[in-house]
């Protein structure tokens, strides 16, 4: 991975608008939270987090694509995919400070902008906006993740996959078909077959 | 009352006299009757409240079923919460099983003291994680542990609820079927639970 120091300042940049849209930080408040930020690169197929281990890292996919696992009796249930501009790492283990349960893997080569969990500690203390940063997108995450909860218990089949394919159509292109069945919590043979059916007409949700 | 919320709010931080005034100066007791709806679906959640004496539901309807996703008791938080945070229509339903005292506070006045109080800000900020937390557990127990599992964890977590609640929703919330959550309580009568699984 060649990547530029302009391919970098583009990335930090698009993470300063995406902070934005919940606080509006000058650019020289956003300075001041750079220290803490910590440029990880990974390989495609990658463990960034193993089980058992404890997450150090609350991460931004700078680029590049990664999911986040549950392995449950020989099977892996994914939980979670972040593309660019997205958070992914194992909360539990994070915020409790106890062996993660969960594998967070890199499906692309990717580059976070990860912050550990003392760095974060500190921004809160020294960075004036920070608190009310942290409960905006805690709250967003919360609300993101209950209607996902909920369009699992209350949707077919067929209404989260059309829902899904509709909203995300370009992860449906880069996230491997077994691991989007899984994530939509449909059998891979039930996915294939919708899929099928979406080929070749426009999808309407 | 009051003494109760302070108590559980000096878990997440410590609030001076003053700053939990601020608080409390915007809290409304609300008296509610058994069985008494305090949100429909579709309209939007108003108030966040804390749980003083009853019990609670939160709730929506799958096809001719009920689906019950959280129950509080005292000393516990209860609201639609993503209505209640986003400002949008509820997807749920929030029902009294007992009669209630609730202390409440509307949205409007949240923010307002969130702008007033950044020590109250950052109990804002404890709290949302600490209900994603929760949410993850729970959403990663329901993948990781069997019926029997998931029955026996919350049994031992909450062994208040066994009779108070309804065993049909116990059963709806720790999504199994009525005749498995009865089977596996008569099990356990047998051979009392000790620990967590």
């Amino acid at each position: 991975m060649a990547n530029s120091a302009a391919t970098y300042l583009a990335a930090l940049e698009k993470l300063h608008q995406y902070l934005q849209g919940y606080v509006p930080f000058t650019r020289s408040e956003f300075r001041l939270m750079e220290p803490f930020i910590e440029i990880r690169e990974f390989d495609k197929r990658v463990r960034v987090i193993h089980e058992g281990n404890v997450e150090r890292y609350v991460n931004f996919v700078a680029w590049g694509l990664v999911r986040k696992y549950l392995p449950v009796r020989n099977k892996e249930i994914t939980i979670q995919l972040a593309s660019e501009g997205h958070m992914i790492h194992s909360e539990l283990s994070f915020h409790y400070r106890v062996p993660s349960r969960s594998v967070v893997e890199t499906i692309e080569p990717t580059v976070f902008f990860s912050i550990s969990y003392d760095s974060l500690e500190q921004m809160y203390e020294q960075i004036p906006g920070m608190e009310r940063l942290g409960r905006l997108m805690i709250t967003d995450l919360f609300i993101k993740s209950d209607t996902r909860y909920f369009n699992q218990l209350r949707k077919s089949t067929r209404e989260r996959f059309l829902e899904y394919v509709r909203t995300h159509p370009q992860m449906v292109q880069r996230v491997p078909q077994k691991y989007l069945a899984s994530f939509l919590n449909i059998k891979p043979e039930t996915f294939s077959r919708l899929k099928h059916l979406t080929r070749g007409k426009s999808v309407k949700g | 009352m009051l003494e109760m919320l302070r108590e559980y709010i000096s878990g997440y931080v410590a609030l001076t006299r003053e700053e939990f005034a601020v608080l409390a100066d915007k809290l409304v007791v609300r008296e509610l009757g058994r069985r008494q709806l305090l949100v429909r679906v579709g309209e939007v959640e108003e108030y966040l409240s804390f749980v003083v004496k009853g019990l609670a539901r939160l709730y929506f309807h799958k096809g001719k079923t009920e689906m019950i996703i959280n129950i509080a008791k005292e000393g516990e938080l209860i609201a639609s919460s993503s209505s209640f945070l986003s400002g949008r229509p509820s997807n749920y339903y929030v029902e009294t099983l007992e009669p209630c005292t609730l202390l409440s506070i509307s949205r409007a006045h949240l923010e307002q003291v969130y702008k007033e109080s950044p020590k109250i800000e950052k109990l804002g900020r404890l709290m949302t994680t600490y209900f994603v937390l929760q949410k993850e557990e729970w959403e990663l127990e329901c993948m990781r542990l069997d019926t029997r599992e998931r029955f026996l964890r919350f049994i031992g977590n909450n062994p208040e609820l066994l009779p108070r609640v309804p065993q049909k929703y116990l059963a709806s919330y720790l999504n199994m079927k009525p005749e498995t959550f009865s089977r596996l309580k008569n099990h356990i009568k047998k051979r009392p639970v000790t620990g967590r699984p």
